[in-house]
């Protein structure tokens, strides 16, 4: 039984293998039987059995029994001896049958139960291109390609069938050694242990050398074979008594692909043609190794091919199953045949899914995956510096600044505006305490909660240790030149290291006369002491009463000099204070923010800090220099009438949307000797005949005479009232000559905006004299016969739109388009 | 981190990412991290003829260091709010350095 040849038994383990011996370790099953009674002492002797009736019979009619039987002599028991003994040889070993039938029963179902586990192909090997030669080593010993079978060992995943892989590895390493090509012990041992574990009997990985050594195997192990070897073998008659297990071997695995050769050939649905099994069964007589392993070798590569393609397209859940389903489909009606071929062909479908994706199954171990997970987390907290800061809170605002304000603004996102560290940190946490307590919960219940705690003390630690990192950003090695700076994502290494002028050198420099550069970082000031005094506004206290603590008055009070401060500060940035020069060679420093974008854009967040004085005092300033605002004095409409440039327009549109709303608040809730004193000075330093032709020029014109106009309502025939409408009459004998210039030239009349001019002549209509009326009209007139004619010929509704702006006026002046028509 | 907050305020936005290979990849933002990877949904190459090979594909991850340009959706920009936001990452940025140095 050694791969040697000789007989390694001990005369120890004659008995234990004795009666249980298999098939492939005995040359003669009866043998081993007849040996069984000797060695034990349960002699089935002749005379134990016999109950002695022989001797109460006649023995007269016996007289012709030598011509009958033959032999000169007299039959002896001796003689007989106990060839013919077959009910008690049966009687013997019958309760080894029962129990191997028992067992075998017991086995059958459990391949079936581990169906669907992906790796039961047993086809698995040929994946793995290197197993080839290997197979082929063993071709060419066994001399018969279908003893590859054996080592198509499932290479999977449960750990006592790798152990048998290597054991038969360790076998067929044995057999391509230059040994006598017929070695059938060899063989025998090597198909013995392929065979179990094939079958998945090698419960006991036997260490790879021991085959050398060969203690039989355990019995348990080798029964199984035995039994599921015993049926295939009694429809094969082999010519060749017990010894050939090369050819035994073949059956096993033939039967066990018997669905296929049992099937019609047509449509079958594992798409696996009845496999010529033939070269299964060579001749008998065939010598080992006589015929070239090549010759066999094509089809059983197509075997191969076919067996490898129908185990990737069934997937893995083919080989149990089926002894009993080829069985089970041979009795079956046609439908239920093809129902049961459809489940399966769907069954398979699954299988073959799950197959693929679990591919890479086991690829990890949950503590690789535990560690990775560390790994991250701690990553996600060194990379952001371990700050971990609370939602809305002072660092959080200051590193995500954008996404907070614009979640809060736009709404929250789905996910909340929720630090992302933390976000991160507890999705982790979440994720991975649910997958390992699912994962563990049926094997170790209390596995998954023991995970989730270290990676929290984990992550806990991680913060500790972040934080507890020095600060220095570098690290200079002893010897080096060079010094290596640490990064994160906070503080990424820089590149350059540029040496910045004190701010205190900065501040030597003159005051330059105001270009360009000044008034944009006059803007850029002007919007950090804004955004100081935003932060600040957002820390405002809760309002103290009477009960609170002193500590929160205090506090409160606090808050209220510092926004004071912030105040004045704005005021100071906003330059509106800057002394007006009588003849200044460069604009208002004020004048020269509200001429850049952003600038225009800061009043309106200035607008709403500042106190009534502060405002009065800006729209005073804004107002008596109207001629040289950028908006005024850059939309004046050019002489050959050609649009004012896209640029400009922008900056008017610009204008009107963040200056004029700020200022029309204040405007509507201005007194009237407001109004008065800003009118007056708008006639006395401006131009006005040049700012009623800008859209923004009209605009402020209009705020102001309507404001005058609504407050007349109150308070006729007051001495300001009369003052009031001495400034109109002046006003109005100013803009006279230009009624018919102000409205806008650069487009044709039907597409004119010119809507803010139709408001100014409204208002000036209402508070006109009928005598003042008249001369409006005078002015306007063609405009509004124009306008009306046109709006004839345009759609329906550019019409209407056309006609109601000339209405803003005709209707203030008690008149009606309608009476035009 | 002005950035990376930027970019997570257009999660869920369509945008088109050019890659420094000149590829450009439309598709719905669907995460950024602080290194301004970007993961991609629905992705639909810009010049689909020229690059059959990515006509399949229906998510990317973009190593941010591979992108050159991400194309925004202007209405989901809040363009005084990024100028503060710039403003202050400017200051701060600023106040650091005159820490360090």
């Amino acid at each position: 039984m050694s791969f040697f040849g000789f007989d390694t038994n001990l005369p120890r383990d004659q008995g234990a293998q004795s009666g249980s011996r298999g098939m492939f370790d005995s040359h003669d099953p009866f043998a081993g039987l007849s040996r069984d009674g000797d060695d034990a002492g349960e002699v089935l002797d002749f005379e134990q059995t016999y109950d002695g009736l022989g001797h109460r019979l006649e023995e007269s009619g016996d007289t012709f029994n030598d011509d009958t039987f033959g032999g000169d002599e007299p039959v002896t028991r001796a003689q007989v001896g106990r060839d013919f003994d077959f009910a008690g040889e049966t009687a013997k070993i019958r309760d080894t049958l029962l129990e191997e039938q028992a067992l075998h029963h017991a086995r059958q179902p459990l391949p079936q139960a581990r169906a669907p586990q992906p790796a039961r192909t047993g086809y698995e090997a040929y994946k793995q291109p290197e197993y080839i030669p290997k197979l082929e080593a063993d071709a060419s010993i066994w001399g018969k390609p279908a003893q590859r079978k054996p080592a198509e060992q499932p290479r999977q995943d449960n750990a006592p069938k790798m152990m048998s892989l290597e054991e038969v590895e360790a076998a067929m390493r044995a057999q391509s050694r230059p040994t006598p090509p017929a070695q059938p012990p060899q063989d025998v041992q090597a198909q013995t242990l392929g065979l179990k574990n094939m079958l998945g009997l090698g419960s006991t990985p036997t260490p790879p050398a021991q085959p050398h050594q060969q203690p039989p195997p355990p019995q348990f192990e080798q029964r199984p074979p035995q039994i599921l070897q015993r049926p295939p073998q009694a429809p094969h008659e082999q010519p060749q008594p017990a010894p050939d297990y090369n050819l035994r071997t073949p059956h096993i695995l033939q039967r066990q692909h018997s669905p296929a050769q049992g099937r019609p050939q047509s449509q079958d649905f594992h798409g696996q043609p009845p496999q010529p099994m033939q070269f299964q069964q060579p001749p008998p007589g065939m010598p080992m190794g006589g015929p070239p392993p090549n010759a066999p070798r094509g089809p059983m590569h197509m075997a191969q091919a076919q067996a490898q393609a129908h185990a990737h397209s069934r997937g893995p859940s083919y080989n149990g199953p089926p002894i009993t389903q080829a069985q089970q489909m041979m009795s079956m009606t046609a439908e239920d045949r093809e129902t049961y071929l459809a489940e399966e062909a769907k069954r398979a479908k699954r299988n073959h899914k799950i197959f693929l994706l679990s591919k890479n199954n086991g690829l990890m171990t949950p503590q690789d995956k535990n560690f990775i997970t560390r790994i991250q987390l701690q990553q996600l907290l060194t990379a952001t510096g371990g700050v971990d800061n609370e939602p809305g809170s002072e660092e959080q605002l200051a590193e995500d600044f954008y996404y907070q304000v614009y979640a809060q603004i736009r709404g929250p996102p789905r996910s909340g505006p929720g630090q992302p560290l933390n976000q991160f940190a507890q999705t982790y946490l979440f994720q991975t305490g649910s997958r390992y307590g699912y994962g563990r919960s049926r094997h170790h219940p209390r596995g998954g909660d023991n995970h989730v705690q270290r990676m929290e003390q984990q992550v806990a630690r991680a913060v500790e240790a972040a934080k507890a990192r020095p600060k220095n950003k570098q690290l200079v090695m002893e010897g080096s030149l060079g010094k290596i700076a640490f990064s994160n994502s906070k503080t990424p290494r820089p590149l350059l290291n540029i040496k910045r002028p004190d701010s205190a050198a900065q501040m030597r420099h003159p005051p330059k006369p105001a270009d360009r550069k000044t008034t944009l970082r006059d803007i850029e000031t002007l919007y950090s002491t804004l955004m100081r005094l935003e932060d600040h506004e957002r820390k405002l206290p809760p309002p103290p009463n009477e009960e609170s603590d002193p500590e929160v008055i205090e506090g409160h009070m606090r808050w209220r000099s510092e926004m004071q401060e912030l105040n004045e500060q704005l005021w100071k940035a906003l330059k509106v204070m800057e002394p007006i020069q009588p003849n200044p060679t460069v604009p208002h420093p004020f004048i020269q923010l509200l001429s850049h974008s952003k600038g225009k854009k800061a009043i309106p967040r200035v607008f709403r800090h500042l106190d009534d004085n502060q405002r009065l005092t800006m729209l005073t300033l804004i107002v008596i220099h109207l001629d040289i605002l950028d908006v005024i004095r850059d939309a004046y409409p050019p002489q050959d009438n050609s649009p004012i440039p896209a640029r400009v327009k922008e900056e008017v549109e610009l204008f009107s949307q963040a200056i004029i709303p700020p200022l029309l608040s204040y405007i509507n809730e201005a007194p009237l000797n407001i109004i008065i004193g800003l009118v007056g000075l708008v006639l006395d330093r401006v131009h006005v005949q040049i700012i009623v032709r800008t859209k923004i020029g009209i605009s402020l014109l209009t705020m102001l005479t309507s404001r005058a106009e609504l407050v007349r309502q109150q308070q006729q025939g007051t001495e300001e009232w009369q003052q009031w409408t001495d400034l109109y009459s002046k006003l109005f004998d100013t803009i006279e000559p230009v009624l018919p210039y102000i409205f806008p030239t650069d487009t044709n009349i039907s597409a004119s905006e010119d809507v803010h001019v139709w408001q100014f002549l409204a208002t000036m209509g209402v508070g006109a004299t009928p005598d003042q009326q008249q001369r409006l009209v005078l002015g306007a007139k063609d405009r509004v016969m124009e306008t009306v004619t046109i709006s004839k010929t345009l759609p329906e509704e550019m019409s209407q739109k056309r006609l109601g702006d000339v209405n803003l006026f005709m209707r203030a002046i008690g008149l009606d388009v309608e009476l035009l028509g | 981190m002005l950035f990376f907050s930027f970019f997570k305020t257009l999660v869920n936005h369509e945008v088109t990412v050019e890659l420094k290979n000149d590829i450009s990849i439309r598709g719905t933002l669907k995460s950024v991290d602080q290194y301004l990877n970007i993961k991609l949904d629905d992705i639909q190459v810009v010049e689909e003829l020229k690059y059959p090979h990515l006509s399949s594909v229906k998510n990317v991850f973009i190593r941010g260091s591979v992108v050159r340009y991400v194309h925004l959706p202007a209405n989901a920009v809040d363009t005084p709010l990024l100028e503060d936001a710039t403003r202050r990452e400017a200051s701060q940025t600023a106040a650091k350095a005159k820490q360090q140095g």
